[in-house]
């Protein structure tokens, strides 16, 4: 049983939006752009090369990754937003299982950060930050992959969160946690044993180890890639698969559904 | 080529309850809704209007009792009972960041329609409804009448065939009510639509082919706007004094309950003969103040049902 239409529909709006919020995307650009360039620069500093790889190119993976962090939380939370507007309504009342809802979501969020992190990696190609010996064809799956995968933390946080008054807790305790904790800005293999034991479960890891295969390519040092490509694909892929169904779920349940109704329909009435 | 099946009813709920923790919103209540009909469901506030719709929209479950919308089944078939219905809820469903047409096609791409449908469809809608020339507007930027008509173009893009108006013109002024009014008059001349309407504003209800009103969740009379009025009497009387307590005791057994209004009785009279009530003025121990009588209309079974004096 396919609704394709109503899935494009979704994903219309959402490019459409993406295009019209022109600050959402400039600062999408930009805030890699500043990771890269202020802490890159900072810390390379302070740090010495190892293995022929600068901590900026070290970095480059990471920002790639922080884009569709962020691109795909951003896009899934708006789904706590149009629980606030008239979208929603539209799309409880059209003919297709309300899990249809979540599926249609997801897929837009993820090629909300698809798309942002294909723009960053642009820009990264025009400044000179990428080594065009990258394997480009694993640099696709890792951006199919991680996209996905972001869109999945950011389905599970929007399907239980109910408005966004919390957007800021969100921040603190979801978006921070998962880039910080995740081999971004230092290897996984480097960690102290309690965050490394919080990185090696957080799914988002394995995203910015795949983008660190692709893009880093083998590096000898312990500055490369963490994991087996194929460890990270499993995780992945077992990750997006496993938000989709709890999110679809959560977002199925009566108890979690109703109460959304009387916030949509601004009931009154008994 | 064969006559297409029949199906008399558009709405047929029975013993339908809704409860919400202790409180129940809907307590079996039975409705009967003939395609094609023009539909009122009146009732006070929290009298479960919107809960019955809702259920009847698939939005809410029933805690028991079961309804069907042409034939399909509420819980059961809810996807093909959406795909029949059209729903403006008391909220607008629109996306304020995007223009008239891409809400339409927003929503008609959501019914599964072709774009070229939708494009048809939305031309001749905007057209219908006079926001032909802002189609590249953006929602936002449109007055709460516009955005309201806009919200029942969108709630009947996929031709539904029947089509729920939760208090459609709810806070509008008078003159955009009226236009509502002539778009959905337009609408039904042009489809003929089964619409179920629930409305405060009970003139609005006149038009009805029918109405029900509820009361904490249970029809309480229905019929005819005409049946309905007449079954309260020939005249409402309705009687001024600086004492109405004292008054309203000393009437009852003559003239029946009355409704209190400030220092107004209003009292239900069968009789054609209002020329009788003037000698009411000389009863003893009352003080009346004022005295008129008129037709009763709409808004007098409201506040009749809602008081439980019918």
């Amino acid at each position: 049983m396919a609704h394709w239409r109503p899935v494009y529909a979704v994903l219309e709006r959402e490019v459409v939006r993406m295009v019209r919020q022109r600050t959402r995307l400039v600062s999408a650009m930009v805030r890699p752009l500043i990771w890269l360039f202020v802490i890159g620069a900072g810390f390379g500093a302070v740090l010495q090369q190892t293995g022929g790889v600068s901590y900026q190119q070290f970095l480059v993976p990471g920002v790639l990754g922080m884009t569709m962090l962020f691109g795909a939380m951003l896009a899934a939370l708006t789904m706590v937003y149009d629980k606030e507007s008239g979208v929603m309504r539209m799309l409880i009342m059209a003919p297709f299982p309300h899990y249809w809802i979540v599926v249609a979501k997801m897929l837009a969020a993820a090629l909300a950060a698809l798309l942002q992190a294909l723009l960053l990696l642009i820009l990264l190609g025009v400044l000179g930050y990428l080594d065009w010996h990258m394997r480009f064809g694993l640099l696709a799956m890792a951006l199919l992959a991680t996209s996905a995968a972001c869109a999945g933390i950011g389905m599970l946080v929007a399907a239980f969160t109910r408005t966004l008054d919390n957007f800021a807790a969100i921040m603190n305790f979801v978006i921070f946690p998962v880039f910080f904790l995740s081999g971004s800005l230092y290897p996984v293999s480097h960690l102290p044993a309690a965050l490394k034991a919080v990185a090696l479960v957080n799914p988002y890891t394995y995203g910015v180890d795949l983008l660190k295969h692709a893009v880093l390519g083998v590096l000898p040092s312990g500055m490369g890639a963490d994991f087996a490509t194929s460890t990270d694909i499993a995780v992945l892929a077992g990750f997006t698969a496993a938000a989709l169904l709890i999110s679809s779920w959560r977002f199925s349940r009566e108890s979690a559904y109703e109460p959304m109704i009387r916030i949509l329909t601004g009931k009154r009435d008994g | 080529m064969n006559p297409a099946p029949v199906i008399a009813l558009a709405v047929n709920a029975s013993g339908l309850v809704k409860r919400y923790g202790d409180v129940l919103a809907v307590d079996g209540l039975d409705l009967d809704i003939p395609a094609g009909q023009f539909f009122g469901l009146l009732g006070p506030n929290g009298s479960g209007k919107t809960s019955t719709i809702h259920m009847l929209a698939t939005l809410i479950r029933p805690s028991s009792g079961s309804a069907t919308v042409f034939g399909n089944d509420v819980v059961r078939d809810a996807v093909a009972t959406r795909a029949s219905i059209g729903l403006v809820f008391q909220e607008s469903a629109l996306d304020r960041t995007l223009s008239i047409a891409e809400n339409l096609r927003f929503a008609g791409l959501l019914y599964n329609l072709p774009a070229k449908v939708i494009e048809e469809r939305s031309t001749e809608l905007l057209e219908l409804f006079g926001l032909a020339d802002k189609r590249n507007r953006p929602v936002g930027s449109l007055s709460g009448g516009m955005r309201r008509a806009l919200d029942i173009v969108r709630g009947v893009i996929h031709h539904p065939k029947i089509l729920f108006l939760d208090e459609p013109t709810i806070g509008l002024d008078l003159p955009n009510r009226r236009k509502i009014w002539r778009f959905i008059e337009n609408l039904r001349a042009q489809t003929g639509m089964t619409v179920l309407l629930t409305t405060h504003y009970l003139e609005e209800a006149d038009s009805c082919d029918r109405v029900a009103f509820i009361k904490n969740g249970k029809l309480v009379k229905s019929g005819t706007p005409a049946e309905m009025i007449a079954s309260l009497g020939r005249h409402i009387v309705e009687i001024e004094s600086p004492d109405v307590e004292t008054l309203a005791q000393r009437l009852a057994a003559l003239l029946g309950p009355c409704l209190r209004d400030g220092n107004v009785a209003h009292f239900r009279y069968a009789e054609n003969d209002v020329g009788r009530l003037a000698s009411l003025q000389s009863e003893p121990g009352i003080q009346i103040s004022a005295l008129r009588w008129r037709q009763p209309n709409l808004n007098d079974v409201f506040l009749w049902v809602a008081e439980g004096k019918v």
